[in-house]
């Protein structure tokens, strides 16, 4: 089942949501329909004409129907991205 | 399902839409899914949900955009091949069997 | 089921899994469940200038309802079985 998420318990996971949201956090808990807990969590926006933006959201519970996958963040690499120089359009949503 | 009559014949008999699908079964299929995408391809495998493997395929995404000036609706399709592909049945909206011309 | 076991004998083997947003993810096939949700590691974006979002994740889960397709190593696919399989279950149900 979805206990292949246990991995992920309390490493830094970056979500991508099916509207094309990314929220970064640390993975506190799961469940099998891949309800989220995050904590420390925010969202990365970005923009074709500017840096990302980074936006705090605290402690945040993501319904796992609005889920798309799941990343494993390598806190070093990311640690070495420059994000005032990331510029890209938001991701697509879901289309089902 | 199976009543004995199919059970003894059960490669010929045609008696529900993913029969049609069985006896397609290597041989090249046409399938149209969601978003305006078409594949065409050989079948390999398949289940209840649609789940196909395909191999040999050929995808055909066509995109609409409008004229600026004329507002008139340019379609544009741009094709690409894959040596083995697995398509996840909920975006399949029709599968064609074997055709007798063309690809 | 088919599927499930098709996808366990490619685990370690590399495949592109192609999503409904339209990202295009390169890694190993790592673990596959029954519902065909899927673990890669060691992964690229597949064109990684238009999408930037992922450049720091390295293994990831995605959920089986957003894959549209994987491409597949087709030497690694035996497609006798395949057909043998489909062929089975099908005259089966």
């Amino acid at each position: 089942m979805a206990s292949a998420l246990e991995s992920y318990v309390n490493r830094t996971v970056s979500i991508v949501t099916a509207d094309g949201r990314i929220i970064v956090g640390t993975l506190k808990g799961f469940d099998q329909t891949i309800n989220l807990i995050l904590d420390e969590s925010h969202e990365r926006v970005y923009s074709a004409t500017q840096g990302v933006e980074q936006v705090i959201l605290g402690l945040y519970i993501i319904r796992g129907d609005n889920v798309a996958l799941i990343g494993e963040i390598d806190d070093e690499a990311d640690q070495r991205l420059d994000f005032n120089d990331i510029k890209a359009e938001p991701l697509n949503s879901v289309l089902h | 399902m199976a009543d004995e009559q199919e059970q003894q014949v059960p490669v010929q008999n045609v008696e529900e839409p993913l029969d049609l699908i069985r006896l397609s079964l290597d041989e090249r299929i046409y399938v149209k899914m969601r978003n305006e995408r078409e594949l065409r391809g050989r079948l390999h495998a398949y289940d209840q949900h649609l789940n196909m493997i395909m191999g040999d395929v050929e995808e055909t995404v066509t995109t609409v955009e409008i004229d600026e000036e004329t507002y008139e609706e340019i379609y544009k399709s741009t094709k690409r091949n894959i040596p083995m592909l697995f398509v996840r049945g909920d975006g399949v909206i029709l599968v064609s069997p074997p055709m007798r011309t063309g690809t | 089921m088919l599927f499930y076991s098709f996808f366990k004998s490619l685990v370690g083997k590399d495949v592109v899994v192609e999503l409904k947003n339209d990202l295009s993810i390169c890694g190993t096939l790592h673990s596959v469940d029954q519902f065909l949700n899927i673990k890669l590691t060691d992964i690229q974006v597949t064109d990684p200038d238009t999408y930037p979002h992922m450049l720091s994740v390295k293994n990831c889960f995605i959920r089986c309802s957003v894959v549209r397709y994987v491409q597949l190593p087709a030497d690694e696919c035996d497609t006798q079985l395949l057909q043998r399989c489909s062929k089975k279950r099908g005259s089966s149900e």
